[in-house]
């Protein structure tokens, strides 16, 4: 073989390869431009734990939890979800109401003695999961 | 004789003068000496009210409501228990009362009338982990709970209900049982019947329970004697 066929064929294979590099690199370029991203966005992804924290969980000021009154009517105050169903459940009374405001301040007669009171709200947003409370309250009369 | 009448007039004169200075005498006197004892009074009763108050604010704060099933009574003292708990109370013959709770009325009783399994509501002061009854009330013991509708036998009335924790329950519904049920549109509790119970629904219920529990008790399987549904629209609305 001639000394310029092997030039020849040396440059030819070199430059082969060099076009051949440089068209694989490129391609991959186009390829990630048009490909669409199947994942859902990143508001979409974000979203569900935002709203998990967002919910404001049931919070019971009043009355406490093993509490003496000397009165037949107490005040329920605590905070719960705007919007929400509450239910406050006992023996001889059952309220049920929807939480306008996160606040919630209302009325509640006791029996003479002790009442076992639930306490269930259940969130407008529905894939959230009811809140549930149980408290003991005494009413023991002062004349007693 | 008009020297008779002199001498009468000088002795009414001087009669006059004499208690009319006494009673001058007196007056400023007596004030004189009530005004500190007014004072002094004032003081004590002031002591006296900020003692009882601090009283009263200690045994509030030592004061404790406790209950469970009697399990044990002896002349002065008796032993409760409620879910696995015992606690001692202690009889005190000149400060303890007991009545018996009747719906709405109450009615005095004797410590010899409490019986064992009795429930009992004891409010008193704690000291070592005994407390000793101020107040004791014989009453019912009522569990208040919420769960799902899993099943219902409309032929025996009763439905099974699953709470929150995973205990289940099977109610009886009896002629009795106050059955309400949530106004999906005004969320007011409006009476209902049987009929109107779907499985999904979520129940809010009331049951008696008992300190010598029968077999069905012990089986989870109780008297409703109230409930209120939600029906399962409301959730899917």
């Amino acid at each position: 073989m001639k000394k310029e066929t092997i030039i020849a064929v040396f440059l030819g294979l070199l430059f082969g390869g060099i076009v051949a590099v440089f068209i694989s690199l490129k391609s991959k370029d186009i390829e990630l431009s048009t490909n669409k991203v199947i994942a859902p966005p990143k508001e979409n992804v974000l979203s569900p734990n935002l709203t998990g924290t967002e919910i404001q969980s049931l919070e019971l000021s009043e009355p406490a939890n093993n509490a003496i009154f000397d009165n037949d009517i107490i005040r329920f105050k605590g905070t719960a979800a705007k919007e929400s169903l509450i239910i406050i459940q006992s023996p001889i009374k059952d309220l049920t109401f929807k939480n306008i405001q996160e606040k919630f301040d209302l009325e509640f007669p006791l029996a003479l003695g002790e009442n076992s009171i639930k306490i269930v709200v259940y969130p407008k947003e529905k894939q959230f999961r009811p809140q549930e409370k149980f408290i003991k309250v005494y009413y023991i009369d002062s004349e007693l | 004789m008009i020297k008779k009448l002199k001498n009468c007039f000088i002795v009414i004169l001087f009669y006059c003068f004499f208690t009319s200075s006494i009673a001058l005498g007196q007056t400023p006197s007596s004030t004189a000496s009530s005004s500190p004892t007014v004072v002094v009074d004032k003081d004590i009763q002031q002591l006296k009210d900020k003692i009882a108050n601090k009283v009263s604010e200690i045994r509030k704060q030592n004061n404790k409501a406790i209950s469970g099933f009697v399990l044990k009574i002896d002349g002065n003292s008796m032993k409760l228990s409620n879910s696995g708990e015992v606690n001692q109370v202690k009889f005190d013959d000149t400060l303890t009362k007991v009545f018996k709770v009747l719906g709405t009325t109450k009615k005095e009783i004797k410590t010899g009338d409490i019986e064992k399994n009795d429930y009992a509501i004891v409010s008193g002061v704690v000291a070592d982990n005994i407390i000793t009854a101020n107040v004791v009330l014989i009453d019912e013991n009522f569990l208040v709970d919420s769960g799902k509708i899993t099943e219902i036998n409309k032929e025996a009335y009763n439905i099974k209900v699953l709470t929150s924790d995973k205990n289940t329950y099977s109610l009886d519904i009896e002629t009795g049982t106050k059955q309400y049920m949530v106004n999906i549109k005004t969320l007011l509790k409006e009476t209902v019947g049987f009929s109107k119970l779907k499985e999904g629904d979520t129940v809010h219920f009331v049951v008696k329970k008992t300190g010598n529990p029968p077999a069905d008790e012990k089986n989870n399987n109780y008297s409703a004697l109230k409930i209120m549904i939600i029906p399962q629209e409301y959730f899917i609305k």
